[in-house]
């Protein structure tokens, strides 16, 4: 009998998405999340979910698409324009620090960087870009940041993510396990994972607020959110969940938040960049 | 562990003895804090997922049943008391916190919870 | 449709490994219907549904044991952050529990630090068990 059940299990986990480092399967778990929201709403197109919630609430669609009409984020992404055509002390500026001057590339962030042996996501570049030139770095979660990030996104509008986990650095494929790990492990005083309200709980009612889907949930980053009244970035919005589990939340840019949102973006590979956005 | 535990024992007998437990006596007033518990946001926040028929319950959520037909569904409202306090031994993968595995809530307000949602 | 079958089929073979209900179980379940201070037995023994750190803050309420029992919840608590999963509220009741002595109310300062070592304690293990658990909610 023993035996058998140990037969049955490997035949379960010969079909999983992979738990550890030797079988974790990034594809089959893109494969497996759309499937999933396929299932729940199948009247939503996978390539809406860059939409959050409203592709999947017809309801409150309606009233963000009028928001959208006259975008909330509209003088952001000019300030940010703005600051990343303004030369450095030093007279150089963002763009002689990013490929193609740092315009249509949002969709390549987060990556992994062999050298330095860790994710990079894009604000951790700006910074490093101005403290390369002179300048002190900007904060995380708001401001300045988050405009030179919209900016960014803004100029790459329409372009698929598309993630790499490259397999000569054993490392790469441990970011994300890592990231994914943070993902559905339950934790804080509430005892929630980010599964618990964003696969499990999209689109069911917590008091008046309706959760959002975890597929396409990086693609509109940084975002303009009525709650705050003003743009903020994605590791902002980070913390922010990261508290609601009354847990002490990670710091912006910490490394385990680097791997959710390598995790994340693998996600929505094949999705494309719509940032900046606006949300509830 | 069976040391500790004996010691455990022995101590909460005693204090069984020495100290009386503020339980609200007056069966209306738990009622009042289990309401208040229910509703509020930095308490039980039960409301945000579970709707109940309380005029004064607006905008509940429904991630979790209805608070309805609570004497038909646990009989032994001492089951009921266990749900509350930690829902994910049914169900691991529960959204519901635990509100007395986690100390969320105390075993008083617990207990007054359980009386509230009781009467529906 | 497989997995749902394996399940089932362990389910139906549950029986016949059914182990004893462990300690950690029988207290959890009586102390989830009973509250604390609620004596049940196990194992042919008497027990109660106390918390260890209920019992620890139920000494002579002194300066010197609210500050023993606050450094325990500290290092508890230090513990729990190494991990990565320490709870929010934690710090601010070490700090109400540091407060009520510096107002000499020991009491409330011994059963704030109880509760803060247990929250720090019951993250520990919820650091455990999500190590162990934590690929149930993947979609498959």
């Amino acid at each position: 009998m023993g035996l058998t059940l140990a037969a049955a299990s490997q035949v379960t986990s010969a079909a999983d998405s992979g738990f550890n480092l030797e079988t974790v399967d990034p594809e089959a778990d893109r494969i497996a999340l759309q499937k999933y929201f396929k299932a729940r709403f199948p009247e939503s197109e996978i390539s809406d979910y860059v939409n959050g919630i409203y592709a999947v609430d017809a309801a409150s669609r309606e009233q963000w698409e009028e928001l959208e009409e006259f975008p909330p984020y509209e003088f952001d992404v000019e300030k940010g324009e703005e600051l990343f055509n303004t030369p450095f002390a030093n007279g150089k500026g963002y763009a002689d620090c990013f490929e193609n001057g740092g315009i249509g590339i949002r969709q390549n962030y987060p990556y992994w960087n062999k050298e330095e042996g860790t994710v990079k996501t894009l604000e951790q570049e700006i910074n490093e870009c101005r403290e390369a030139n002179g300048e002190k770095p900007l904060k995380w979660g708001k401001g300045e940041i988050a405009q030179v990030s919209a900016y960014m996104a803004w100029t790459s509008r329409d372009k698929e993510f598309d993630i790499q986990i490259p397999t000569d650095d054993k490392r790469a494929m441990a970011a994300y396990l890592d990231g994914k790990k943070f993902f559905y492990a339950k934790r804080g005083q509430l005892n929630l994972s980010c599964a618990n309200c964003h696969v499990q709980g999209t689109n069911i009612a917590i008091r008046a607020d309706l959760p959002s889907p975890q597929l396409g949930h990086v693609t509109h980053f940084p975002v303009f959110r009525s709650k705050w009244g003003e743009l903020g970035t994605l590791h902002r919005r980070y913390s922010g969940c990261h508290k609601d589990s009354r847990s002490n939340p990670l710091k912006p840019q910490a490394e385990r938040l680097r791997n959710l949102e390598y995790f994340q973006t693998y996600m929505s590979n094949g999705l494309i960049a719509n940032g900046p956005g606006a949300r509830k | 562990m069976r040391k500790l535990t004996t010691s455990l024992c022995a101590a909460g007998l005693l204090a069984m003895f020495t100290s009386a437990p503020a339980v609200a006596d007056n069966h209306a007033d738990q009622i009042a804090l289990g309401k208040a518990v229910y509703m509020g946001k930095s308490r039980g926040n039960c409301i945000s997922c579970h709707a109940i028929d309380d005029p004064d319950a607006n905008l509940a959520g429904n991630q979790g049943p209805p608070t309805i037909a609570m004497k038909t569904r646990y009989p032994d409202k001492r089951k009921l008391r266990a749900q509350i306090w930690d829902a994910s031994k049914n169900n691991p993968l529960t959204i519901m916190p635990p509100l007395g595995k986690h100390w969320i809530l105390s075993e008083e307000e617990i207990d007054a919870v359980v009386e509230y949602i009781y009467q529906f | 449709m497989k997995k749902s079958l394996i399940i089932a089929a362990a389910l139906a073979l549950a029986p016949t490994f059914a182990a004893a209900e462990s300690f950690q179980e029988a207290f959890e379940m009586n102390r989830a219907m009973y509250g604390t201070d609620h004596t049940f037995a196990w194992n042919g023994k008497q027990y109660t549904t106390t918390h260890e750190e209920e019992v620890e803050a139920r000494v002579k309420p002194t300066k010197a044991n609210a500050e023993a029992l606050i450094a325990k919840a500290e290092a508890k608590n230090k513990e729990v952050a190494e991990l990565g999963f320490e709870w929010k509220l934690t710090r601010g009741i070490i700090k109400d529990a540091k407060a009520a002595v510096a107002e000499g109310e020991y009491q409330k300062a011994l059963d704030l630090a109880a509760q803060a070592k247990y929250h720090a304690r019951i993250g520990i293990a919820q650091y455990h068990y999500a190590q162990k658990n934590w690929h149930l909610s993947v979609p498959q």
